[in-house]
């Protein structure tokens, strides 16, 4: 399909080092994984809120949906998105309102990992979780949302 | 002003629900807003030869949690959810283009903290035939 996504509202900043570029032992609490600005224009906002019915149309606030909107390209751009690794669960908390004309920052760490023994059909395995923070604040540093997504990492990851 | 009496809830009540079609148009506009063009979303001809899916795409499993965010602002009565309510869920099984899917709380502790007064809810996103996509618990602050 044509992509239309318009790039000129997201920035992205952080190390040179990505979190593909580590192995699972690596992968330490607090880790660094960059992150980026996002700009909520109306435009922006009305189609969102067109697109999925929400009430919120032409309000200065934005609508709740779009808590991912500031974060999923930021998170295809810092390689978060590792290849083969399953999007397991959110835990969100809800500070301020976002609103038309803020600039979002987003930064994300790496919270947590564990691994899980599983055992199945006499078969052992190991799988192995890691939890990844990423905190939205506006421009002038309030929190907006927080949100720890879960992922459950390819088989294959060392 | 919350648009349910947080006195007059009780434990096992079943809240109000937000419900969402969705469409190929609709993932492919999404991946507009976001910018996020996995081929799992957006690349239908691909994914008829892959049988991760059944040949299916699928949406992006932020789409499948629209519905409970929109209901948790509809029982508020906000346009976004306010300070200090939490969702923690876990993605379950796939929405694809033509399900439609739904929000369910149902209350299961009412507590105060402080000043606030907060419902605790299990959560899930059903869709259509019944099936949970997602599965979790929401604290939802009421006034």
């Amino acid at each position: 399909m044509e992509q239309r996504f318009n790039t000129s509202l997201v920035t992205s900043f952080g190390p040179s080092q990505m979190l593909p570029d580590l192995k699972f032992a690596e992968m330490t609490p607090g880790w660094d994984c960059g992150g980026g600005t996002y700009k909520i224009t109306k435009e922006e906002v009305e189609k969102f809120s067109q697109l999925m019915g929400d009430s919120n149309k032409g309000d200065v606030n934005v609508p709740v949906g779009m808590i991912y909107i500031f974060g999923l390209r930021i998170c295809w751009d810092r390689k978060v998105f590792i290849d083969g690794a399953v999007r397991a669960g959110d835990k969100i908390v809800f500070y301020k309102p976002a609103k038309i004309g803020d600039t979002i920052t987003t930064k994300l760490s790496i919270a947590d990992k564990k691994e899980v023994r599983k055992e199945k059909d006499g078969k052992v395995r190991i799988n192995k979780f890691l939890y990844v923070d990423m905190k939205a604040t506006n421009q002038n540093n309030e929190k907006i949302v927080d949100i720890q997504m879960s992922f459950l990492l390819p088989a294959t990851m060392q | 002003m919350s648009m349910i009496d947080f006195n007059k809830v009780n434990v096992g009540d079943v809240l109000p629900s937000k419900s969402l079609a969705v469409t190929q148009e609709l993932i492919n506009a999404y991946a507009d807003l976001s910018g996020d063009y996995n081929s799992i979303h957006v690349d239908v001809e691909g994914m008829k030869n892959n049988p991760m899916f059944g040949g299916s795409t699928i949406a992006h499993g932020t789409i499948n949690v629209e519905p409970v965010l929109q209901a948790i602002c509809a029982i508020q009565g906000t346009l976004w959810p306010l300070e200090g309510t939490k969702i923690d869920l876990q993605f379950r099984a796939p929405v694809k283009p033509g399900y439609v899917i739904s929000s369910e709380l149902t209350v299961k502790e009412k507590k105060t903290e402080g000043s606030k007064k907060i419902l605790v809810c299990d959560m899930k996103i059903k869709n259509k035939d019944g099936g949970d996509c997602v599965l979790g618990s929401a604290e939802i602050v009421v006034t």
